[in-house]
């Protein structure tokens, strides 16, 4: 390892180092608020750093690569982690969490997911993927002597211990198949059509379950709940958002590249989205736990995504990209809110509690349904645009059935958005009242609400970005 | 026709920055909203106003913006005003002050309210004004969002039920437009190689007969479902009968002459061959609309839903006269709309003030209003005349406009169409006869208008009455246009 690769790695390398000496420093100085910033102070350091210091190399060791594409997702996922730990301020306080720990895990997850989507070979893959699912186990069940956070864990730990065993296992079987670690390579080689190509495709195929284990595709979605609703509200956000949004990255330049050595998968692809798409819909319609409906919100959305997957190409990456983007900021806003409604009693969950906050609580009611309108895709919201490129996409890839698949699925989706924002805007006392939140997190989630209705009138800018750092 | 200064720009975004105002002063100030709004709207009003009245009647754009946007799509901002829309924004601009002052005392959260009137007016400029479709997309969608919060919020006990299957419904019918919208962009970008949403452009687009049909019918769900045309209108009377008077006024006024407009504007020149196929479907949907809706009213008790299913009846009636597809019904549509606009805003209003002094909008419970309110029951009589067709008021040169032009083409849709006039006569004259005369009810609030009651009331009124009389500038400014937009689809 040269001088030259440790410089093209320095956000991770930030990253991880940061994570280190929180997590020393935690130990000496036991004040909440102030690791927790510190924190997101490094993952903003991080995020300068992979956005204007120009790398010397770009291939860096055959494992990753510091391509403007990679760079761009290593700004996306610290700038989501700076965000969520500035959210948590408050939350840790009430729920006693070791704030150095806490800042430490959500870092090191950071670290996990910029390497995720930067990799070039399935072991940076690998080891990208396992850094961040670690953190993410121990973040899940953070909560302590809480009966649901440590459900949640164990059902995460068991799931994601399986996945990965898919995935290994995956990785030996292409290798077999291919004889390279390199995804490129190993993507085109599929195509060469000898003998081994069974055995190729059965390795992609345990590829896709884990990976639909990861950003849980129907019929992996199980987990998706019950994690969701036991993890305390801003992992929730970060699991919905950077984390599933870390492996579509890392998969996009892959179907890009390799043109129709992966034709097979797409077929494959094609109904998994189908299927997402509507059994996330359905499954949606009768919660009435708001954590809950965001989880099948989440599994609806990675079928959106999944389109633009399968499209590829020009219009298929920058629509994914874009959305991955527009999703992210209203699933995080979404998360964030329910993290400001949270006091000593627990989280803010079923729809009954919701009831009447909005004459509490005006703002964060009114930044809520900009968030989950959003999500809906109604204009002048960013969503709309999002949406909008990628049922474009997809009709231009000759993939108008997804489309109008996925037109209905947001149609419906409407209603299970609007379920709890009606609960919020019911003129009944609120049953309990809760704190005010703190003026950084409101800062903070108008910043998002405001940065959603810029991009729904002006998506122009992004767009122009998003297309120049296409692998 | 370019000029210098964006005018229809302002006219577009002066509400909106109307609405932001509102937003922030209204934090902890429950007086000042309502003047914001009711001076934005008012200056609004003044400009259109002089707008209409500047121009010369001419077939082409009277004034035209074109700027470009978002590239990545071919998306432009571009904006277009010719005589039918000035007169709908005449109109919405209109309505929209007495949207305002009929809500003068909203107790509860005046600020947001206001703010999403001005919001609605604002959607409906830009419904009126856009030539590029994804603008007028944005717009169309724009309009749901007020006024779902409008009804859902400020309504009453089942409103948000109300505001619900409001938002549904209308959903369903633009996400269609959607994907045709995006199909038709991609077939014109793949015949000529650009890309673009321009309304101009797009009417190039070679079609296949199938291919324009169903584009044609994706267009119509959304335009049909925001008229309501009948088998599509059950969510009307639950959000008239749900929403704020002012939400009532705005879905009558704004709200349900956008989907007329859609139809002329956009689905029968994008698609004149399958418009003209399928207008005996187009008629008789209209008829079966006309008699079901007023066989409704007939039946029912509450006064607020029999004026909303007189509204589907009316509505039925306008897109009767554009089946005919003929100058002379087409600008009895447009006539009769805006008159029907007027005088179902009158009677909203008229209805609000008399719940507010009865407590109750039930035929069973209503009765003798004349002896007790004789002025606001005097206005009542003027608008529900006027609704049932009386000559020398608004709806009648509407109707009578409507009825020659469709007797020229197809006889027996106007005789038809005759017998829904005596229709709307009885469940009129019985919603006359239940409120303002019979047994005294016990209104608790003795007062007959204030004074700013009468200012609602009397334009309105004034309005019915000349529109009556003398409709011919309405008429000046649709014809030119209308023609033009004939001509494109050609007889049939």
């Amino acid at each position: 390892m040269t001088l030259e690769s440790l410089q093209s790695l320095l956000p991770q390398i930030l990253l991880a180092l940061g994570s280190t000496a929180i997590l020393l420093g935690g130990a000496w100085v036991r004040n909440r608020r102030l690791w927790l910033l510190v924190g997101a102070l490094v993952a903003i350091v991080a995020a300068l750093v992979a956005a204007f210091v120009e790398p010397p190399q770009i291939d860096i060791l055959g494992m990753y690569s510091a391509s403007a594409y990679a760079r761009f997702c290593t700004v996306l996922w610290s700038l989501t982690v700076a965000a969520t730990l500035v959210i948590s301020c408050r939350y840790v306080d009430i729920f006693r969490f070791g704030g150095g720990e806490y800042a430490s895990l959500m870092l090191f997850a950071a670290a996990g997911m910029s390497l995720l989507s930067a990799a070039t070979s399935f072991v940076g893959l690998f080891l990208g993927l396992e850094v961040l699912t670690l953190a993410l186990y121990i973040l899940i069940a953070f909560r302590h002597g809480d009966t649901r956070g440590a459900e949640a864990g164990m059902k995460y730990l068991v799931f994601g211990a399986v996945a990965t065993a898919f995935l290994a296992f995956a990785i030996a079987l292409i290798y077999t198949a291919t004889g390279t670690f390199n995804l490129q390579a190993a993507a085109v080689g599929l195509q060469a059509g000898d003998g081994l190509r069974p055995l190729g495709l059965a390795g992609w195929a345990l590829l896709l379950v884990a990976v639909g284990f990861k950003i849980s595709l129907v019929p992996f979605h199980l987990w998706t709940p019950d994690v969701y609703q036991g993890a305390p509200a801003p992992v929730s956000g970060l699991l919905a958002t950077a984390a599933k949004g870390a492996v579509l990255a890392a998969f996009l330049p892959l179907l890009v590249m390799s043109g129709e050595g992966v034709a097979d998968i797409r077929a494959v692809l094609w109904l998994l989205a189908i299927v997402t798409m509507l059994v996330g819909t359905f499954a949606a319609l009768p919660q009435t736990n708001i954590k809950r409906m965001l989880a099948y919100s989440s599994v609806v959305h990675m079928g959106y995504l999944l389109i633009a997957l399968i499209v590829a190409g020009g219009d298929g990456s920058r629509a994914l990209l874009f959305y991955l983007v527009v999703y992210s900021l209203a699933t995080f806003g979404a998360f964030g809110i329910i993290t400001t409604f949270a006091d000593e009693n627990g989280e803010i969950q079923d729809y009954g509690d919701l009831r009447g906050l909005s004459a509490l609580h005006p703002r964060r009611c009114a930044l809520l349904s900009v968030f989950l309108l959003s999500l809906a895709g109604i204009p002048p919201l960013a969503g709309f645009f999002a949406k909008f490129g990628l049922f474009q996409a997809a009709f231009r890839g000759g993939y108008a059935e997804l489309a109008v698949i996925g037109v209905i699925a947001s149609i419906i989706s409407v209603y299970y958005y609007l379920r709890p924002l009606i609960a919020l805007y019911t003129p009944e006392p609120a049953v309990v009242c809760r704190d005010f939140a703190a003026s950084t997190e409101t800062l903070l989630l108008v910043g998002c609400a405001v940065t959603i209705l810029i991009l729904g009138v002006f998506p122009s800018p992004l767009l122009t970005l998003v297309a120049q750092i296409l692998p | 026709m370019a000029i210098d200064f964006p005018l229809l720009s302002f006219l577009l975004f002066t509400p909106l920055a109307g609405a932001l105002v509102c937003l922030f002063i209204g934090v902890g100030n429950s007086v000042a909203p309502r003047w914001v709004a009711l001076l934005t709207a008012g200056g609004v009003f003044v400009v259109s106003l002089l707008l209409c009245l500047q121009q010369p009647p001419t077939a082409g754009w009277l004034l035209y913006e074109d700027y470009r946007w978002i590239e990545q799509f071919g998306i432009r901002y571009t904006l277009g005003l010719d005589g039918i829309s000035a007169v709908l924004i005449l109109l919405t601009a209109f309505l929209q002050v007495l949207a305002v002052l009929v809500s003068w005392r909203q107790e509860r959260a005046p600020g947001v309210y206001f703010a999403l009137l001005l919001v609605l007016e604002m959607a409906a400029f830009g419904v009126l004004l856009a030539l590029d479709l994804i603008l007028f997309y944005l717009f169309w969608e724009l309009m749901l969002i007020p006024m779902f919060f409008l009804i859902g919020v400020w309504g009453y006990q089942r409103r948000f039920q109300a505001a619900v299957k409001f938002f549904l419904y209308t959903l369903v019918g633009s996400l269609c437009l959607l994907l045709a919208v995006i199909s038709l962009y991609l077939l014109h970008g793949d015949q000529t190689g650009t890309y673009t949403f321009a309304l101009e452009a797009l009417k190039q687009t070679e079609l296949s007969t199938t291919q324009e049909l169903v584009f044609f019918l994706c267009f119509m769900a959304a335009f049909a479902v925001k008229v309501p045309l009948f088998p599509f209108h059950s969510w009307l009377p639950d959000a008239h009968a749900e929403g704020p008077a002012a939400g009532s006024v705005d879905l009558a006024g704004l709200l349900l002459k956008t989907g007329v407009y859609g139809m002329i504007r956009f689905a029968f020149p994008l698609f004149p061959v399958a418009a003209q196929k399928t207008l005996p479907l187009l008629a008789g949907l209209a008829l079966v609309g006309l008699f079901y809706a007023a066989w409704v009213a007939y039946q029912l008790v509450d006064i607020k839903r029999i004026v909303a299913f007189s509204s589907i009846s009316h509505m039925g009636f306008v897109i009767l006269g554009l089946a005919a597809w003929n100058q002379t019904a087409w600008e009895g549509s447009l006539l009769l709309m805006v008159n029907h606009a007027i005088t179902t805003a009158g009677l909203f209003a008229v209805v609000a003030m008399i719940e507010q002094r009865t407590g109750t909008r039930s035929l069973d419970q209503l009765g003798g209003l004349w002896k007790s309110h004789p002025n606001m029951s005097a206005f009542f009589l003027l608008f529900c005349m006027a609704s049932l067709g009386l000559p020398g008021l608004a709806n009648f040169a509407g109707e009578i406009l409507i009825l020659i032009g469709v007797f020229t083409v197809k006889p027996l849709w106007a005789v038809i169409a005759v017998g829904g006039i005596l229709f709307s006569a009885t469940y009129t004259l019985r919603l006359v006869q239940g409120t303002l005369w019979g047994g005294n009810c016990e209104p608790h609030d003795k007062q007959d208008l204030h004074s700013r009651e009468w200012l609602v009331l009397v334009p309105l009124a004034v309005l019915v009455v000349a529109l009556g009389c003398y409709p011919q500038p309405v008429l000046d400014l649709l014809r030119e246009p209308l023609s033009a937009l004939l001509l494109v689809g050609g007889m049939p």
